[in-house]
């Protein structure tokens, strides 16, 4: 019986192991981009694209698993930006030791917002978090020159890893991936361990998790403060390598922005941050739009998506597949799925 | 070994068809725009381009510049930053990297400059920018040799000097339009990085001026709705209302402000008296207008009918802020005289000689930077009067920043 449960357990791990590998192996191939040359526009998107992943990993396990939407999520990658740019100017505090104190201060901000805003949950937190948004836009522009004001912050401090010059643009591309790949194992691991489940549970039936003991509003605030962390390495990375920081960039817009990303690429699937991301990303620049023209075609996408594929661009894609092989559709949902029961487990 | 000897033949008359367009650029010169021609900032990003773009045209079709005995073509690389801080990064690290242009103009939004100048200034790219704003990081130890912005030049007049002509002219044009002096103003202003670094300096110069200003009030960027604002500035009695510093806003604002009668005249500040006529506006008080730097629907700028002429026969369409072109214009003939001047496209020398040129422009007949790489030029204020007649003057900047 024991035996049985262990191979049980292996297997899972092993499945669960298999979830990672399609990701580890897209994550691998963009690590070679730089071999072929690319433009250093492209490399300079790519950039812009997986520092925004990192922080849609983070929203992936907020939303994803726990069935919670902020629409204040740049403003977490933006306290991590100004926790980067206030301690090198005051501390002068560089980009490695910068990354743990900006997480930390990210997932703070994420637990004094969350407190209050989950308590309302539902469409409220995705008000309040949107309010929130704007406020700390709102506190950063009038923050004088602690926060630069308008105009923002200077961040000229250089990036070193064992003496190497990070600052090269295919160097940092690389050291962007690496953040995104740690991000998307970190995310993996949530999602595969007990808290993943447990959190899961709350997202599919919150009043059904309660009563079989789970501390529904801890588990809830600590999923915040999980996003906030990865929001708030994002915020280093960002303000590191665009070198200046202004409050107009972690207002409510680029949080929609973020949220719209998470939600066409799938939330719930480890593919779906990096999926959304990139596309998010490219997609003006493949099809030449300009914002106008990007809002609708997002728009039109997040329709599509809501309708036709509740899990997200990647979910629907993996269903295709399975469907084309297998000969019959089997939603993803089955399988990510767990009950409040299995959550116990 | 004869297929080997024919991939090769091949493969070197392939490189020789690739190179000979290389070769043939070899007299061509590449200046780079980053602007935004779509999204929120395409009213005055258009302006960039097409300020540019008629320079570049300008001085090839005059044959182009001799520097070091050679001559050259210009030619403008322009790329749309969508009103994006990661496109226009991306649009920034292109031009310096992959096409290598000798110089870079742009972006009209603060923020997006700094950042650009972050990837310029390494590479060593002469980069303007008409923001008034980089005052901030253009000091003498920055623009020094080997300072971090020492290619950095800033073709807008520093902000007390614009701030200071600005507020004389409006005071100077609108005393005779109301009968009396005017003695109190209340300023409207866009609450964002360029309405609040502005609003400081106007108002002090309007303070300067002797005016009492007993508020400034900010509206969120993107408001359509003025009323609360225009509620509490009639509330002030205000002779003048200045709307500062959104042309695109103000022009929403003042319908709003003369149906409420909130003031006893307006200072639309970025707004073309050719707007004013294209848009067949009208008010029953005086309205003074302002222009970046230089007006085109009526200027006292000998030199501006001609250029505008020109400006909208290449095409650029009327704006509010069509004017902001010439903030970029006069500024691609400047750095093809430094170029001539300096017999080399090296950027230090080129550098100095732009510090030493007294270039003739649209703007001013003797255009000059300043030790820390400011230009200083007129600002020119238009006021219609409630009949419909518009005078404008060009107003001399003051020589030195008031005494807050």
């Amino acid at each position: 019986m024991t035996e049985g449960l262990h191979q049980d357990r292996a297997g899972c791990g092993l499945k669960a192991l298999r979830s990672l590998l399609p990701v580890l192996v897209i994550l691998a191939l963009i690590a070679l981009v730089p071999l072929f040359s690319p433009s250093n526009r492209f490399l300079s998107l790519a950039i812009s694209a997986g520092i925004n992943v990192i922080a849609l990993y983070g929203l992936s396990v907020l939303f994803g698993q726990t069935g919670i939407l902020s629409m204040g999520h740049a403003a977490l990658v933006g306290v991590g930006a100004y926790a980067a740019a206030i301690l090198a100017r005051d501390f002068g505090v560089g980009f490695w030791a910068a990354l743990p104190a900006a997480a930390l201060a990210s997932a703070a901000f994420a637990m004094i917002v969350g407190i209050p805003s989950l308590r309302v949950g539902g469409h409220h937190f995705v008000i309040m978090t949107f309010a929130f948004g704007q406020l700390l836009a709102i506190v950063l522009t009038n923050g004088g020159d602690y926060t630069g004001a308008a105009t923002g912050l200077d961040l000229a401090g250089p990036v070193t890893l064992f003496g190497a010059d990070m600052s090269d643009l295919t160097r940092y591309y690389l050291m962007v991936v690496a953040f995104v790949t740690t991000a998307a194992v970190a995310s993996w691991a949530i999602i595969n361990s007990s808290y993943g489940r447990t959190l899961r549970a709350i997202r599919e039936n919150e009043k059904l998790a309660a009563s079989l003991g789970i501390n529904v509003g801890r588990h809830k605030i600590g999923a915040f403060v999980v996003s906030g962390i990865f929001a708030g390495i994002s915020g280093v990375l960002l303000a590191y390598f665009l070198g200046h920081i202004s409050p107009s960039q972690f207002s409510s817009f680029p949080s929609i922005y973020l949220a719209l990303m998470v939600m066409i690429g799938g939330a719930r699937l480890i593919e779906g941050p990096l999926a959304g991301g990139i596309l998010v990303a490219f997609l003006p620049e493949v099809l030449n739009l300009d914002p106008v023209q990007s809002r609708i075609v997002y728009g039109v996408c997040l329709i599509a998506v809501i309708m036709l594929l509740p899990d997200g661009l990647i979910g629907g894609v993996v269903r295709a597949l399975r469907a084309a092989l297998s000969g019959k559709p089997k939603p993803e949902t089955q399988q990510r799925n767990a009950t409040p029961s299995e959550a116990r487990r | 070994m004869k297929t080997v000897l024919k991939m090769g033949a091949s493969a070197a008359l392939c490189l020789g068809v690739l190179a000979h367009p290389a070769f043939a650029e070899d007299n061509i010169v590449k200046i780079g725009v980053v602007a935004a021609e779509s999204g929120s900032f395409v009213s005055a990003g258009h302006t960039l381009p097409a300020g540019v773009g008629l320079a570049v045209k300008q001085i090839n079709d005059a044959g182009g510049i001799n520097v070091g005995g050679k001559n050259y073509k210009l030619e403008m690389v322009k790329r749309d930053d969508r009103t994006d801080i990661a496109t226009a990064i991306a649009a920034t690290q292109e031009l310096v990297r992959d096409v290598k242009v000798q110089a870079i103009f742009g972006s009209e939004t603060h923020d997006f400059t700094l950042a650009m100048a972050k990837i310029t200034q390494p590479a060593k790219i002469i980069h303007f920018a008409g923001n008034s704003t980089l005052a901030k990081i253009l000091t003498p130890d920055s623009v020094k040799p080997g300072g971090e912005d020492h290619y950095l030049f800033q073709s807008e007049p520093q902000e007390f000097q614009r701030s200071g002509s600005t507020a004389r002219g409006v005071l100077t044009l609108l005393e005779p339009l109301l009968g009396y002096k005017p003695k109190k103003s209340v300023m409207i202003v866009g609450n964002d990085a360029t309405g609040q670094f502005l609003s400081s300096y106007y108002f002090k110069a309007l303070k300067a001026e002797g005016q009492d200003v007993p508020d400034i009030i900010f509206y969120p960027p993107d408001t359509t709705d003025f009323s609360p604002f225009l509620t509490r500035a009639k509330s002030l009695n205000p002779d003048i209302i200045h709307f500062w510093y959104n042309g695109d806003s103000t022009l929403t604002a003042l319908p709003q402000a003369l149906e409420l009668g909130a003031a006893k005249s307006y200072f639309l500040f970025g707004v073309d008296p050719g707007i004013w006529k294209e848009k067949q506006l009208s008010a029953d008080v005086p309205v003074a207008m302002s222009c970046v730097p230089v007006c085109w629907g009526e200027s006292s700028n000998p030199k501006a009918k001609a250029y505008f002429d020109a400006y909208f026969a290449a095409g650029a369409p009327h704006g509010v802020t069509s004017s902001v072109s010439l903030l970029y214009h006069d500024y691609v003939h400047f750095l093809a005289e430094a170029w001539e001047k300096a017999g080399s496209f090296d950027p230090d020398k080129t550098v100095e000689a732009l510090l030493t040129l007294h270039h003739q422009g649209v703007v001013s007949d003797d255009l000059t930077f300043n030790p820390t790489h400011q230009v200083t030029h007129a600002t020119e204020v238009c006021a219609a009067a409630p009949g419909g007649a518009i005078s404008c003057s060009m107003q001399q900047p003051p020589a030195e920043a008031p005494k807050s």
